[in-house]
């Protein structure tokens, strides 16, 4: 596990060294610009549209960070020749791994980090006075990286057995498909035969349910979200990553690095 | 030859391309402008769907929409176009969007209710927007409170007004005031008071400049209304006193009736018409005001 560790430590510097760090500055942008203009061009949701645009904004810059880089974690390491020299001193297929996806996931953190602080900043600034619901937006921040952790698993699966365009199309799909779960659940009976709607339905518990993560709208409008509701999502997010990595060491494991 | 033809068609039909760019062109310019009256504010008008598409990002969506919904109408009302119809799409895309956006119910509602060119002059889509708010936010009695404003205001009905005032008042967190007001509209209807009480609750409570100023107008045609009536019922009993109804207030003065010479909120004196009823005085910018949201009554 240690020697996971040190993967993980030079995926994050790796990261750094390639400016990933840079979309903070967009992010600050972003927000001092929908900081003044939102009150000169609408009535009454100055504080609202700080709090969309700012989580927008971070589960956007994340999902790009999460999928074009995720995606690139086996698959750069192949093409420069790197993944052998590591593979070939004492670390595991699945420590190499195991490490990529920590690595990544550690910056992901780092980044959502700082640009939730910059939002509750933002957010001090426009709003006179805050209350004990506008910390909903920290829970927001959370699942946004809860989110984004999964979806990094998702990447790495996907490059482990196919090329890069094709793991960006998949767990793009992933997670397009994975913001509708609720609707393929509620599919009428009247649409599909019934073998259909239940596959349908047995379908929708396995594949990732993204909306779990979306409380966007409760962050806005500054309602508390119950404790039990950040465990599960904690629970639902590592169970689902340990999954999805455990299925990812399979198929790499199995590769033949030829 | 064949070299000098080309020299001359070439430079011909060049100048005629150029010339049917040209021509195009303004049939497009023409075609566009036609189609920017539509094309302008909703071109999927499906909430339903425009919420599938906005994946995650519908609260900030709503945002967007909601800040064309006061682009819309603050251009329509900055240009004297009693055109609205597209408000309620716009609205109702925003509310499906985001259903707890209050703003856009409060606002929106205004927006729908006032006669126009002030608003859509549709108080049936205001009342609707406003209890699908209330239905989406049961917590918010604010939104009871504009309901029984556009039931009193706008439509008349007093028994719907002061139902919505009572049902307001059953949530803890609302002020005494709206007991009281369903009590007072139940029992009286219309009055000068309560009208009084309505509007400039929307007028301290808005933070919008438009609404703030509808509010303050309409404050000041109320006074102007309730002054008038009473310079008429003073006008019966001058008529008893001299046999005839006054021909200005002045007359007043002098029959020692009144003190001073009773003028609008703006300072012009009031008139007499040649009916004998008070009135605004023709040079007062109220006058003005009243006509305009008569114009459309």
């Amino acid at each position: 596990m240690r020697r996971a560790g040190v993967v993980a430590l030079n995926t994050f510097r790796e990261a750094v060294r390639d400016r990933v760090l840079y979309n903070l500055l967009f992010f600050a942008l972003v927000m001092m610009a929908a900081s003044i203009i939102a009150g000169q061009i609408s009535i009454g949701i100055e504080e609202t549209v700080i709090v969309t645009l700012g989580l927008s904004a971070i589960s956007l810059i994340g999902l790009l960070i999460a999928v074009f880089i995720g995606v690139g974690l086996v698959s750069k390491e192949m093409d420069k020749r790197t993944l052998y020299a590591v593979l070939a001193k004492p670390v595991r297929r699945w420590e190499f791994l195991v490490g990529k996806f920590a690595g990544l996931v550690l910056t992901l953190a780092v980044n959502v980090s700082a640009m939730g602080i910059g939002l509750f900043l933002a957010m001090i600034y426009v709003k006179p006075a805050l209350e004990r619901g506008d910390a909903t937006v920290l829970t927001a921040v959370y699942f946004i990286w809860l989110k984004l952790a999964l979806v990094v698993a998702l990447a790495l699966l996907f490059s482990c057995f196919t090329t890069p365009l094709l793991a960006i199309l998949f767990t793009a799909g992933i997670y397009i498909v994975g913001l509708y779960v609720q609707e393929l659940r509620n599919m009428p009976m009247q649409v599909m035969s019934r073998g259909m709607t239940l596959f349908t339905k047995w379908l929708s518990y396995l594949l990732p349910n993204f909306e779990n993560f979306n409380i966007m709208a409760m962050a806005a409008h500054s309602r508390q979200v119950p404790g039990t509701l950040v465990a599960q999502n904690t629970l639902y997010a590592a169970i689902y990553c340990a999954v999805v990595l455990a299925a990812a060491v399979l198929v790499f494991s199995r590769r033949n690095l030829k | 030859m064949k070299t000098a033809k080309t020299m001359v068609l070439m430079p011909v039909l060049l100048l005629a391309g150029l010339m049917g760019v040209w021509k195009l062109q303004h049939t497009l310019d023409q075609q566009r402008a036609a189609l920017s009256e539509d094309r302008d504010y909703v071109l999927l008008s499906s909430p339903k769907l425009i919420k599938a598409v906005s994946l995650e990002y519908a609260p900030l969506m709503a945002d967007f929409y909601w800040t064309r919904v006061v682009q819309f109408y603050g251009n329509k009302h900055v240009r004297g176009d009693a055109n609205l119809q597209q408000l309620w799409p716009l609205l109702d895309i925003t509310t499906t969007l985001d259903p707890n956006l209050i703003v856009a119910y409060r606002f929106g509602a205004i927006f729908l209710s006032q006669r126009a060119p002030g608003g859509a002059g549709r108080p049936d889509l205001a009342v609707r927007l406003i209890q699908r708010g209330i239905k989406a936010n049961p917590d918010y009695w604010r939104l009871y409170e504009d309901l029984g404003f556009i039931y009193y205001m706008d439509l008349k009905d007093y028994t719907k007004a002061s139902e919505a005032f009572l049902e307001g008042s059953k949530n803890p967190k609302a002020l005494i005031w709206m007991k009281v007001m369903a009590a007072k509209v139940a029992a009286e209807g219309e009055s000068y008071e309560t009208s009084v009480f309505l509007w400039n609750d929307v007028y301290t409570n808005t933070t919008d400049p438009q609404i703030k100023e509808n509010a303050k107008a309409h404050l000041q045609l109320i006074r102007a209304q309730e002054d008038c009536r009473q310079l008429d019922l003073l006008g019966g009993e001058y008529e008893k006193r001299f046999g005839h109804r006054p021909k200005g207030v002045s007359e007043f003065v002098d029959a020692g009736m009144l003190r001073g010479i009773p003028s609008d909120p703006l300072g012009y004196p009031y008139t007499f018409g040649e009916n004998g009823k008070a009135a605004l005085n023709p040079n007062s910018p109220l006058l003005e005001k009243q006509q305009f949201f008569e114009r459309f009554q």
